[in-house]
């Protein structure tokens, strides 16, 4: 086991009722690295995040941050803060009442506390905002408030419920590359939990994706992107194809899997005659008029057509089954598809990626 | 979050004018019948002429007045009232909080501070002035003090009657009788407090003390606000209980009225009761201002 960092070992967290919220958690954050847990509502990302931060205790395993045992120690005296779900803020107090808080109970003196929390103020960006009540701000300002509340205390990390996720779109897009920069200035350990894929993906030093009570992948944003490991996260990631079929031969490094939607090959090893999955990215499929080639392809209807602005996404019907195809505006003018043709999508062996079962 | 809502109110549908007089309607007669109307009939009352048998209508004069201001009674009176109002209102404070705290934060389960809200609410259920006599066999000259200090302490040889009859019955009494609501605004106030602001607060640093200290307490006070309002409002027109257990000795503005009213003196009547709304509507003023109830809520 590590001594440096937040590592959590054979976690577990069973609800009165056997309710399993978390089931075997290992996992081990490095100092200063910016984590998202991200996962459907219930996936027990929530309830992870509540462990660490001592909201909840686990039913079994053990929390230790550079080496410290957490198990047991009240919120109040982890080195660990969390920014919640909906900021939290303390409605009778000014911003600046509400920075200097956790500095007050640490029993810090007047001046002191002021000029700390006057410093971490102007770091979010709301020295001019410094004396107003929190309703008295946005909701962008709300959030940047519970953030330099937190920030003031010098947590070893920061736990951050949902954090964008009461805020409109504009403003979720600029909160990233800010939390982010504030995380690689302050260089604190962030631990990020979300529900979406987009937010993960743009933030992430290392996503955990989490489903059904377990940790289902942990990569970076191109390894989760690239490689999913299982259908779960594939799936979840998004705008993935993932075909199913019995594995027919393997030889030099590929494997041929007989699916619904045709022979397919990708790289990988297996047994012939046991269960096979891949999934392939939709910005890996091409779509052609082409005949139908022997592996790698199937004759698809056009459903419709998403405009994405930089890429054209494309609903297709595969006998009754939904499959997506990515492609850039001149490659769509070339084919002339419209809504309700038939086109053929094809893929390279080597973008198809063997799933585990 | 409160710019949000005030978005969706100007966004719904334009309501016709004729719809909004409906809305406001019914509340508006019922404030004209039964708040409006008798004010200002008490108000004119106060000012026309007193006659032998009660008063001549439309005849105007500042003498009911000029009667009450006579003698000092009507004034110390009245600061007799507003001492004792204001005595009972904080000693319901003392009181009342522990209680609705206790029932709103250390009750666990819903169930159960149902159960016991009702319980503190029992009182309720008995005749207001049944309540009141039932101090008579606590306090009274054969009541269970009496017989304590004489029959087993022996620390008097007769039974003090003043028990009974004495502002410290009143006093006693009054918070008896007007604790609950005291109780009852606390205790929704803690009951739905944002959770996540003393979650928030335990997660940097603070102690039990220090979250009560510096998120419950503060956050309460709204509730403590219109705890305070209700009792003193309704101890300064206290007529019944003052009548009863004050024994005709101790007076408040109420009985005074009630004294003028049987003289009969009904201008004189009229007059001390437009002192005594003028006097509660300065009073919860400067509460509501003291207390700046809208940078709390």
């Amino acid at each position: 086991m590590s001594d440096t960092g937040l590592v959590l070992k054979d976690v577990y967290r069973v609800f009165p009722g056997d309710i399993t919220a978390v089931s075997d958690v290992n996992l081990e954050i490095e100092n200063g690295e910016y984590i998202v847990f991200l996962g459907p509502s219930g996936c027990g990302k929530t309830t992870t995040l509540r462990l660490i931060g001592g909201h909840d205790d686990p039913s079994s395993g053990t929390i230790t941050i550079d080496g410290e045992l957490l198990n047991g120690v009240s919120p109040a005296q982890r080195p660990v803060t969390t920014v919640f779900q909906h900021y939290a803020l303390f409605p009778h107090k000014s911003v600046l009442q509400n920075v200097e808080f956790g500095l007050k109970m640490q029993g810090m003196d007047k001046t002191a506390r002021e000029q700390q929390a006057t410093a971490a103020i102007e770091l979010v960006g709301l020295s001019a905002m410094m004396h107003r009540k929190p309703r008295e701000l946005s909701g962008g300002q709300q959030q940047r408030v519970a953030l330099a509340r937190v920030l003031v205390t010098r947590p070893k990390a920061i736990l951050l419920d949902e954090p964008l996720g009461d805020l409109d779109r504009l403003l979720q897009m600029k909160m990233r590359v800010e939390l982010r920069g504030l995380q690689r200035e302050l260089g604190i350990t962030f631990i990020h939990v979300t529900h979406n894929q987009e937010e993960a993906l743009s933030m992430a030093d290392r996503i955990v994706v989490m489903g059904d009570a377990i940790i289902q992948q942990v990569g970076t944003p191109t390894e989760l992107a690239r490689h999913p490991r299982n259908e779960f996260v594939a799936k979840f990631m998004g705008d993935n194809n993932v075909l199913h079929g019995t594995i027919e031969s393997a030889s030099g490094g590929n494997v041929v899997i007989n699916t619904p939607h045709g022979k397919v090959e990708v790289p990988g090893s297996g047994t012939a005659g046991e269960k096979g999955s891949m999934a392939i990215r939709a910005s890996a499929v091409n779509i052609s008029t082409d005949a139908v080639p022997a592996v790698n392809g199937v004759r698809v209807r056009l459903d419709f057509v998403e405009y994405l602005g930089d890429s054209i996404k494309l609903h297709l019907d595969f006998n009754g089954e939904p499959f997506l195809a990515k492609v850039d505006e001149e490659r769509f003018g070339e084919v002339q598809a419209y809504e309700g043709k038939e086109v053929t999508a094809t893929w390279s062996v080597e973008d198809g990626h063997l799933l585990e079962q | 979050m409160g710019g949000s809502s005030a978005v969706v109110a100007t966004t719904g549908p334009r309501r016709s004018p004729l719809t909004t007089v409906a809305w406001i309607l019914p509340g508006t007669i019922w404030l004209l019948l039964f708040l409006i109307a008798p004010l200002v009939m008490i108000i004119l009352v106060s000012l026309w002429e007193r006659t032998p048998v009660g008063f001549a209508a439309f005849s105007f004069s500042l003498d009911a007045y000029g009667r009450i201001f006579e003698t000092s009674v009507f004034l110390d009176t009245l600061k007799n009232t507003i001492f004792r109002s204001l005595l009972v209102t904080a000693l319901c404070i003392l009181i009342g909080y522990p209680i609705a705290f206790y029932l709103a934060r250390c009750v666990k389960t819903i169930k159960f501070q149902i159960a016991l809200f009702i319980v503190v609410l029992a009182p309720f259920w008995v005749a207001y002035v049944v309540r009141i006599i039932a101090w008579l066999p606590v306090l009274g000259r054969q009541g269970v003090i009496n017989y304590f200090l004489v029959e087993v302490l022996g620390v008097v040889d007769e039974p003090i009657s003043a028990l009974f009859y004495s502002t410290f019955a009143i006093t006693l009494a009054l918070v008896q009788l007007y604790v609950l609501f005291m109780v009852t605004p606390i205790f929704f106030q803690l009951a739905t407090l944002d959770e996540a602001a003393i979650e928030a607060a335990r997660d940097l640093g603070a102690t039990p003390g220090k979250v009560f200290r510096e998120v419950i307490f503060p956050l309460s006070l709204p509730g403590v606000l219109i705890g305070c309002i209700f009792v003193f409002v309704l101890v300064m027109g206290e007529f019944a209980t003052v009548r009863i257990i004050g024994g005709g000795t101790i007076q408040s503005v109420g009985t005074l009225v009630n004294d003028y009213y049987t003289i009969p003196d009904l201008p004189a009547a009229a007059a001390a009761a437009t002192m005594l709304v003028a006097v509660m509507t300065v009073g919860v003023a400067i509460l509501l201002r003291f207390s700046k109830i809208r940078e709390v809520v």
